[in-house]
C-alpha cells in the first residue's frame, strides 16, 4: 500500500526535517509511526497525502508513484483525521459530515447516522453547533468525517487525543473494524497504549530517521533482560525473588508456599522508543 | 431530512438525502456549487448579507435624503448696492439693499456673502477672505448674476441635469467605498473563521481541484458585488438610467470586486491575526482609496496619481457611471492580468496554508 524508499524533504537549505526514511505499509495492516514533537512524522505524514510537495526519495502509494499518485481518485481513496479537530464551528456535526462528504462519490459514502451511532456520538448534539461540543465529541465528528468516504487508506494523527479511555475503547474497536475490512491504517501517534494494542508493526523516528522498524511484541522481546519476577508468601512472609526465564524449565526453582504473582521485566514500548531515540515521548 | 429514532437505535440514510447522490462520481461543476453553497452559508452567518442590505439602504438614505438635498441649497448669497440703477438685467438670486450699511450689515451677518458695490457706476466686489481659489470663484459667481444669457451663455456638454450628476457622483464614491472598504471587511471576517477553525486544511485532502475552493469565493462575493451594484444604480439613479449604464457599471464592479477578494483572500492568508489583518486594512484604506478620493473628487492634485492602479479602477468606474465607458484595450489587458497575478500569489499562499502545522 505504502513504499518509502529515501525519502528527503527539508523546510530550508539548513532544516533538514526527514533523512532518508525506508519503510512500507501492507494492505490491511496497522502501521504506527511514533515519535516525538518535531522528529517529522507530521511532515511524512503530509508528504503521503499530498499536503507537502517536493520531497526527495521515491515514494508510492497504491502502487504509484507519489508524483502522480495525487489526483482526485487518490484522494476518494484516503481518509485523514488530522491532530486538531478541524471543523465548521457554525454548523451542527450532520452538516459538517453532508458538507465534506458531498465531495465523494455517492457510491462510497457511508452513513452519517451510522457512523455517529457506531463513535457513539451523543443523539442530543447532532443537530447542535460544533461550537458547542466538548473535545471528545467534536474528535468524534472528526474520525466520522473520515471514515465517511469508506477510504482504503486513513491516515489517524493521534486519535484517541482528548477522548475519555471509555471513548478511546470505541476509536480503537473502531480502527480494528476498519483493519477487518482491509482498510489500511497510518497511525502517528504518541499514545504507546494505542500503538501497542492497534499496531501490526511501529516505527520510531527521531530527528528525521527511523531509529526502529518492528511489531511491537518483537521489539519489547529482543530488548528483554529474559527475567521474570516472581512475588510469593513463605513461612508467613511476603517474599520476592528475581530469576532468568530459563530457570523455570523445572519450575519454580526456590522453596515457597503460595505464588502470589508472576510478572517478566519485559521493557514497555516507551522504554524502548527511549532506549532507540534517547528521547522521551513529549 | 433525516430522522434519528433514539428509541431503537435505528437511523434513516442521510446520505440518501443529498445532493448529487444519483451520479456514481462527483463532477466539478457539483463540487464547486457545494463550495459555494458553504460559502453563503458562512457568509450568511457572519451576517454579511445582512451588512450589505444595511449599507444599501444607508446609502440609498444618504443620497435621497441627505446628498442631493444639501447640494441643492444656494451657493452664496449675492447683495447688490445699486443706488442709481446701473445695473439692468440682474439675476432674481441678487438681494438688492438699501445703503452701504446696510451691505456690510448684511456681509457680517452672512460671511459667505457676496457683496456688489455698484454706488459708482462699475460693480465691485466686497466680502470677508476665505481662500484665493474660494474667493475668486465667489467673485466670478456674484458678477455671473448681474449679467444674463447673453454675455455668459455656456454650451452644456453631455445630458446629465446636475440631479442625475450628483446621484451618479455619489453612487460611483458609494459603490466604490463599498467594495474597496465594507465587502473586503466582509470577506476577512468570513475567511478568519475558516483559518481559525483550520477547517481550510481540511480541503487539502478533499477529491476536488483546490483552486475551486478560492474560486469559489471569488464566484460569491462577486456575485453579492454585481447584485449591490445593479440595486445601489437603479434605486438612485433610476431604472432608466441605471439600465443604459449598467452593463459598464457591472464590468467595473467586477474588476474592482475580484481584486479586492483576492487582496483580501491573499492577506489572510499570510496574515497571523485579525489584528495584523486590522493594520494590512487601515493601510489600504490610507494608501489605496484615500489618494484615490482626493485626487478624483477635490481639487488636490498628485503628480503620481496616474500611476496608482486603484485610480484608474474607481475612474474606470466614474466613467461607466457616467455612461462613458474606458474603451482602451490597455486598461482591460492591465486588469486581466492583474486579477491573474493576484490570482496565481493567493492560491501560493493558499497551498502553504494548508501545509501548515496545526
Amino acid at each position: 500500500m505504502i513504499e518509502v524508499k529515501n525519502l528527503n524533504f527539508s523546510y530550508g537549505k539548513d532544516k533538514p526535517a526527514l533523512q532518508g526514511l525506508n519503510f512500507s505499509v501492507g494492505d490491511g495492516e496497522i502501521f504506527g509511526f511514533l515519535g516525538p514533537n518535531g522528529s517529522g512524522k507530521s511532515t511524512t505524514q503530509k508528504i503521503l497525502t499530498g499536503i507537502l510537495k517536493g520531497h526527495g526519495g521515491y515514494v508510492a502509494l497504491f502502487g504509484q508513484d507519489i508524483s502522480t499518485v495525487h489526483t482526485q481518485d487518490f484522494f476518494e481513496r484516503i481518509g485523514v483525521l488530522f491532530e486538531f479537530p478541524y471543523l465548521y464551528a457554525n454548523l451542527s456535526a450532520v452538516d459538517n459530515l453532508k458538507y465534506f462528504s458531498s465531495f465523494y462519490p455517492a457510491k462510497q459514502r457511508r452513513d452519517i447516522g451510522e457512523i455517529l451511532e457506531k463513535l457513539e456520538f451523543k443523539t442530543d448534539f447532532m443537530k447542535k453547533p460544533v461550537a458547542s461540543y466538548s473535545k471528545g465529541m467534536r474528535q468524534r465528528v472528526s474520525m466520522a468525517r473520515a471514515l465517511i468516504s469508506s477510504p482504503k487508506l486513513l491516515f489517524l494523527d493521534e486519535p484517541t487525543s482528548g477522548l475519555d479511555p471509555a471513548g478511546a475503547v470505541v476509536f480503537r474497536k473502531i480502527i480494528e473494524e476498519e483493519r477487518r475490512k482491509g482498510t489500511t491504517v497510518f497511525l502517528t501517534t504518541h499514545n504507546m497504549l494505542d500503538a501497542d494494542l492497534l499496531c501490526d508493526r511501529v516505527a520510531f523516528i527521531t530527528n528525521g530517521n527511523i531509529a526502529a522498524l518492528d511489531t511491537p511484541k518483537r521489539l519489547k522481546e529482543q530488548n528483554s533482560n529474559h527475567r521474570v519476577r516472581i512475588e510469593y508468601w513463605y513461612q508467613n512472609r511476603r517474599e520476592e525473588e528475581t530469576i532468568e526465564i530459563p530457570a523455570l524449565d523445572s519450575g519454580i526453582p526456590f522453596p515457597y508456599d503460595e505464588i502470589i504473582s508472576i510478572h517478566t521485566e519485559e521493557p514497555t514500548l516507551e522504554d524502548m522508543f527511549i532506549q532507540y531515540t534517547g528521547r522521551g515521548l513529549s | 431530512m433525516w430522522k434519528h429514532n433514539r428509541a431503537s437505535g435505528n437511523h434513516a440514510c442521510i446520505n440518501r438525502c443529498l445532493p448529487g447522490n444519483t451520479s456514481k462520481t462527483q463532477t466539478g461543476w457539483k463540487r464547486f456549487l457545494f463550495l459555494c453553497r458553504k460559502d453563503c452559508r458562512m457568509l450568511a452567518a457572519g451576517k454579511f448579507f445582512l451588512l450589505a442590505v444595511g449599507s444599501l439602504i444607508l446609502y440609498t438614505l444618504f443620497i435621497n435624503l441627505g446628498y442631493i438635498q444639501y447640494m441643492n441649497a444656494q451657493l452664496y448669497n449675492v447683495y447688490l448696492y445699486d443706488p442709481r440703477g446701473t445695473q439692468q438685467e440682474v439675476s432674481a438670486e441678487i438681494h438688492p439693499v438699501a445703503s452701504l450699511e446696510e451691505l456690510y450689515t448684511a456681509l457680517s451677518l452672512d460671511t459667505n456673502g457676496v457683496g456688489i458695490d455698484a454706488s459708482s457706476g462699475t460693480p465691485s466686489i466686497v466680502f470677508y477672505f476665505g481662500s484665493e481659489k474660494s474667493d475668486n470663484h465667489r467673485a466670478d459667481y456674484a458678477l455671473s448674476l448681474l449679467h444674463q444669457e447673453n454675455e455668459y451663455s455656456a454650451q452644456i456638454a453631455g445630458i446629465n441635469t446636475r440631479e442625475s450628476k450628483q446621484r451618479k457622483e455619489m453612487c460611483c464614491e458609494l459603490l466604490f467605498i463599498e467594495i474597496v472598504a465594507v465587502g473586503f471587511l466582509g470577506i476577512a471576517s468570513v475567511l478568519f473563521k475558516e483559518k481559525q477553525m483550520g477547517v481550510i486544511r481540511v480541503h487539502a485532502v478533499m477529491p476536488f481541484n483546490k483552486g475551486l475552493f478560492i474560486m469559489a469565493k471569488l464566484t460569491v462575493f462577486l456575485l453579492a458585488d454585481l447584485i449591490f451594484a445593479v440595486l445601489l444604480t437603479a434605486l438612485n439613479i433610476g431604472f432608466p438610467d441605471a439600465v443604459a449604464i449598467l452593463p459598464a457599471v457591472l464590468v467595473q464592479t467586477a474588476i474592482l470586486s475580484l481584486i479586492m477578494a483576492l487582496t483580501g483572500f491573499g492577506c489572510i492568508m499570510m496574515l497571523k491575526d485579525f489584528r495584523q489583518f486590522s493594520l494590512a486594512y487601515l493601510i489600504i484604506v490610507i494608501f489605496a482609496s484615500a489618494p484615490v478620493f482626493l485626487s478624483a473628487n477635490t481639487s488636490v492634485k498628485m503628480a503620481w496619481i496616474d500611476r496608482h492602479p486603484f485610480y484608474h479602477v474607481y475612474m474606470g468606474l466614474k466613467n461607466a457611471c457616467f455612461g462613458t465607458p474606458v474603451t482602451n484595450p490597455v486598461y482591460y489587458i492591465c486588469c486581466v492580468c492583474g486579477i491573474v497575478i493576484l490570482f496565481l500569489l493567493v492560491q501560493t499562499a493558499f497551498r502553504r496554508e494548508m501545509g501548515k502545522e496545526g
